[in-house]
């Protein structure tokens, strides 16, 4: 006979930056009767999270389902959408294109054929599409999420979102205050061991001991509380990953824009968010650049320049800790990645959520799901320097047996495999190795198939039309919601 | 370059049974004015042909091609299937379904199995297929097509119960008028390229040479190009499906009602099937020769199935396992000449129809192979292969049965370590591993370790949270509902019957 497990005493979480209230907000939605403790430790200097307030789709669902409104989001996050990435400079000098989001990016819809052969989430031949719904909207400047409504031309539109970090943690904060979680803020002093390989204890500044059944590690690259075991190894990611340094400008002018820019420069990719609050610059620094290129490639002088070493826990989760966010896997912030990554890994979490006890066979599962997220991960931002023109400025970067089977097909037969525990879609991704100017060779059965595509593209056409008068201007959509 | 400037890429498909013509039909439907399609075959050489039930993926095969579902169903006597009932497997004298469908809903990002569980342990749930409407209208006998949206009746799928030994001959009529040359004779050398290696031509009886790029070998358990001239590995899986026979026995239908499932019961040396269609029922006796003789067997299927007799007992060999690689130079093996897995959970079309998938998407440009292309069919066959394989042997070994030396040998011996790992994450915490590729996703995996008795020791603690009497509630609304949904739905043979152009001729 199956027994319930005993629900957990006791969680800590360390770290209270967006991601550590987030997850004590999640913790706190699944288990109603377990006592939380968020630790505010002092902040880490290489959290990007705190800075860079973007996610991929992934995200919105999360928040949905934590009950983080989109609608206060934009209303007290300074929230607004991304319905596509537009790359400049991937393919060469002149060279760019957008990429969106949702199973609909292709309107040439070659993979219908995927879907009507297999009846599940199977294999595409995608042909990256010329154009997507995203990219007509967001050139129009019209868009309102839509309400679910059955029908809506904007149903198949999918999109993310970019906010106001401090804005956003002072919200989660709240709603974590009214979840009555509690808060301290005390430095971390020492641990205590269990005798499973975790910590029975830590020791915090004017605290004493503080016991759990769990403790998540929140703490950002430093890893504070997962670094100290004994069996924490990590896995180095330089020799894939280029970027050492990330600059980051001041804010800029306010910007409501349905876009978002990457630009390739010769010190690495150049990152600019339109942001309510500013116009927000980026730029992944490889390489040991003076601080003029740097100003040159960034394009104002930087406010920040911060070390960073890609990498990820070789097990983000060993005895009862587990480490979310930077502490399991230092990834590039850019373009919403890194911040998918860690809420695809709370959310797994959540799936797998453990009793008192945690079991040896969970945690490997766990282990093994987070691994494959975090180094599907690393391929998005590897992604980016196989782009033709990056891989001239940045050569002999090794590339993950699944990324380089993944470009090989793409670049011979326009062909996207599917991999284990992706952020992306197989027509996202086939969307954006497009909008990088990534050649993409002939898919046979595209070729092979009856009509001209005249077809294909009079629907689009349509639906392009239904969409831009569904929409309302954004500017227009975004005052009514202030 | 222009489609039309192209030279059609030369395909000779060895073997005109199921894996044969799907073959056939796939690529000149899909690759058009890309290929050129001849098939050989030989009305002297029989057909496998025991692969009746299908899995819902085939629908998806018959609509791509354009087919008509009417005339598909006509042709090869189909019936409609929402899952799979398995008898005595777990212990004798128990059963269960494992549908096409779900059971239950998550609730709080909790699976429904944890729930149920819990109130199992209360005493307060009733058997887990009762939760399932894909299980009820199976064992109710029946049937409609699920709806679109997102309600209770969208959260069952259907496939068929045909005569496989028709469906071929269908798919051949739809084949030739895509273009696909038949060419009738025995094959009696397989010429290869002194230099390359490569298959250059098959020569037949006849004296006519089939001369082509690429070879596609359907050979079937023969595997004359694949296994014969090329020599390719054979992996052996028997050491964990010991079965390698099968007698098979159409019978007469024996009741008004047609039910839309098949049935598995366990045997004392393996299982036997029971496949209704359209004019008869497809019956056979799987086992291991190892513990029993043809003879008994052919007996023992003889005395279990119901119904009169409409042929004598016909055995059928074949091992476990696959080829070290589908793909070898420039012959790939679909079908049984690429491997076999016994029909327990009826793979072995899906199993062909993935092949020609993997094939269609990375079918050599202008007839060049790449070796990456071949690498990456060869990953993803394999691949499929391996997670039906885990998915098979664990109907074996989740078992209480030690009535005979051949369940005494599948319950205690060791299990490959990819499917010891899953059943431990089982054992010990109630959850069922995730992939998003390849078949059997969670709902069949707590499907057969619950209808096999093999309970987790503990489920997710967040089933402590609410209050049992609401989720006692809740299970027994949804126990209502799908009663009602069942209730409202029509009788299969109604159903059917209703659908004239989907019926054969009674004979």
């Amino acid at each position: 006979m199956s027994e319930p497990r005993e629900l957990p005493a006791r969680i800590v979480v360390a770290g209270d930056g967006p991601l550590g209230v987030l997850a004590a907000i999640a913790l706190r939605r699944a288990l109603p009767t377990t006592e939380l403790l968020v630790l505010a430790v002092a902040p880490d200097p290489g959290a990007f999270a705190e800075r860079i307030g973007t996610a991929l789709p992934f995200t919105n669902r999360l928040h949905d389902r934590l009950q983080v409104s989109e609608d206060e989001l934009v209303r007290q996050a300074g929230a607004s959408h991304r319905l596509v990435m537009r790359y400049f400079g991937g393919g060469g000098p002149d060279q760019q294109s957008a990429a969106g989001y949702g199973a609909a990016v292709d309107p040439a819809m070659t993979t219908a054929f995927a879907k009507e052969w297999g009846g599940g989430p199977r294999n595409a031949g995608t042909t990256a599409p010329p154009r997507s719904l995203g990219e007509v909207l967001a050139g129009a400047g019209r868009f309102a999420p839509h309400s679910g409504e059955p029908g809506s031309p904007l149903l198949d539109l999918d999109y993310a979102l970019r906010w106001n970090v401090p804005a956003y943690r002072q919200m989660l904060v709240g709603m974590a205050g009214q979840l009555g979680i509690q808060h301290a803020r005390a430095d971390i002093r020492g641990f205590m061991p269990d005798v499973s390989g975790g910590i029975a204890s830590l020791v915090a500044e004017g605290m004493g001991e503080i016991a759990a059944d769990l403790f998540l590690d929140c703490t950002g690259s430093r890893a504070l509380l997962h670094s100290y075991l004994p069996e924490a190894r990590q896995i180095d990611w330089h020799d894939m990953h280029p970027t050492r340094r990330i600059a980051i400008a001041e804010a800029g002018r306010p910007m409501l824009a349905l876009e978002d820019r990457a630009t390739l420069t010769p010190l690495g990719w150049r990152w600019e968010l339109a942001g309510r609050d500013g116009l927000q610059s980026i730029l992944g620094v490889a390489g040991d650049a003076g601080d003029e290129a740097i100003h040159a490639a960034l394009g104002a002088p930087p406010a920040q320049i911060v070390p960073f070493s890609p990498g990820r826990a070789e097990a983000a989760w060993l005895g009862n800790v587990v480490a979310l966010g930077d502490a399991a896997a230092r990834i590039e912030p850019f373009g919403g990645i890194a911040q998918d990554l860690a809420h695809r890994q709370l959310a797994l979490l959540l799936e797998l959520l453990p009793g008192r006890t945690v079991d040896a066979s969970e945690r490997a599962e766990y282990n093994r799901r987070a691994a494959m997220m975090a180094d599907r991960a690393a391929d998005w931002i590897a992604v980016h320097y196989a782009a033709p023109a990056a891989a001239k400025a940045f050569p002999g970067l090794q590339q993950s047996p699944e990324l380089a089977r993944m470009l090989d097909q793409f670049v011979r037969r326009s062909r996207t495999p599917i991999a284990e525990d992706s952020p992306m879609l197989v027509q996202e991704w086939g969307a954006m190795l497009q909008a990088l100017g990534m050649p993409s060779g002939e898919s046979l059965l595209s070729a092979a198939a009856s009509g001209d595509g005249s077809e294909t593209g009079r629907a689009f056409a349509q639906k392009a039309e239904a969409a831009l008068a569904a929409a309302p201007p954004y500017g227009e959509w975004m005052e009514r919601m202030l | 370059m222009s489609i039309t400037d192209r030279k059609p890429v030369r395909v000779v498909v060895l073997g005109g049974g199921t894996a044969g013509w799907m073959s056939a039909a796939g690529l000149a439907g899909l690759l058009g004015p890309l290929v050129e399609v001849t098939l050989v075959e030989s009305e002297d050489i029989g057909i496998v042909g025991v692969g009746e039930a299908t899995l819902p993926h085939i629908r998806g095969y018959v609509e791509r091609l354009g087919i008509d579902e009417a005339a598909f169903m006509q042709a090869t006597h189909a019936t409609y299937k929402l899952g799979i009932d398995f008898r005595d497997f777990g212990r004798i004298g128990e059963s269960y379904v494992h549908p096409f469908g779900t059971f239950g809903e998550e609730v709080a990002g909790v699976p429904f199995h944890h729930y149920w569980l819990e109130m199992q342990r209360q005493g307060r749930a009733a058997d887990i297929g009762t939760y399932s409407l894909g299980v009820m209208a199976a064992l109710e006998n029946k049937f409609r097509p699920p709806s679109a949206d997102a309600s209770l009746t969208s959260t069952y799928g259907y496939a068929y119960q045909f005569d496989a030994t028709l469906f071929g001959p269908f798919l051949r009529e739809h084949a030739k008028k895509l273009g696909v040359e038949r060419v009738e004779g025995k094959v009696i050398e397989v010429v290869r390229d002194g230099a390359s290696g490569d298959v250059t031509s098959l020569k037949l009886e006849s004296g006519q040479s089939l001369e082509g790029d690429l070879f596609i070998d359907c050979s079937g358990f023969r595997a004359l190009m694949i296994g014969g001239a090329l020599e390719e590995e054979w992996e052996d899986w028997s050491q964990w499906l010991p079965c390698d026979r099968a007698a098979a026995m159409p019978c007469a239908h024996v009741t008004q009602e047609i039910q839309p499932y098949t049935t598995a019961t366990a045997m004392p040396a393996g299982w036997r099937w029971r496949i209704p269609l359209q004019h008869r029922i497809g019956n056979g006796y799987v086992f291991s020769s190892s513990f029993i003789s043809e003879d008994e067997a052919c007996s023992a299927i003889a005395a279990a199935a119901e119904g009169t007799q409409l042929a004598d007992p016909r055995v059928l060999r074949f091992r476990a396992g696959r080829r070290k690689s589908s793909w070898n130079r420039n012959v790939i093996a679909v079908g049984l000449a690429s491997g076999f897995l016994e029909p327990l959970e009826s793979t072995s079309i899906y199993l062909t129809q993935m092949a020609v998938t993997y094939l269609l998407e990375l079918f050599p440009i202008d007839g060049k192979i790449d070796p990456r292309d071949r690498d990456e069919f060869n990953r993803l066959v394999d691949m499929e292969y391996d997670r039906v394989r885990d998915f098979l042997i664990l109907h074996y070994h989740a078992t209480e049965r030690d009535d005979s030396e051949f369940w005494n040998h599948v319950r205690t011996m060791r299990v490959p370590d990819s499917l010891q790992e899953k059943m431990t994450l089982w054992r010990e915490a109630g959850r069922v591993e995730k992939y998003s590729d390849g078949l059997f996703y969670d709902a069949s995996w707590i499907a057969v370790y619950i209808g096999q008795g093999l309970l987790p020791e503990r489920h997710d603690p967040r089933t402590r949270l609410p209050d049992p009497a609401r989720i006692e509630r809740a299970l027994g609304s949804l126990q209502q509902a799908i009663r009602d949904q069942t209730a409202a739905m029509p009788g299969h043979r109604e159903f059917l019957t209703a659908r004239a152009e989907r019926l054969a001729a009674v004979p």
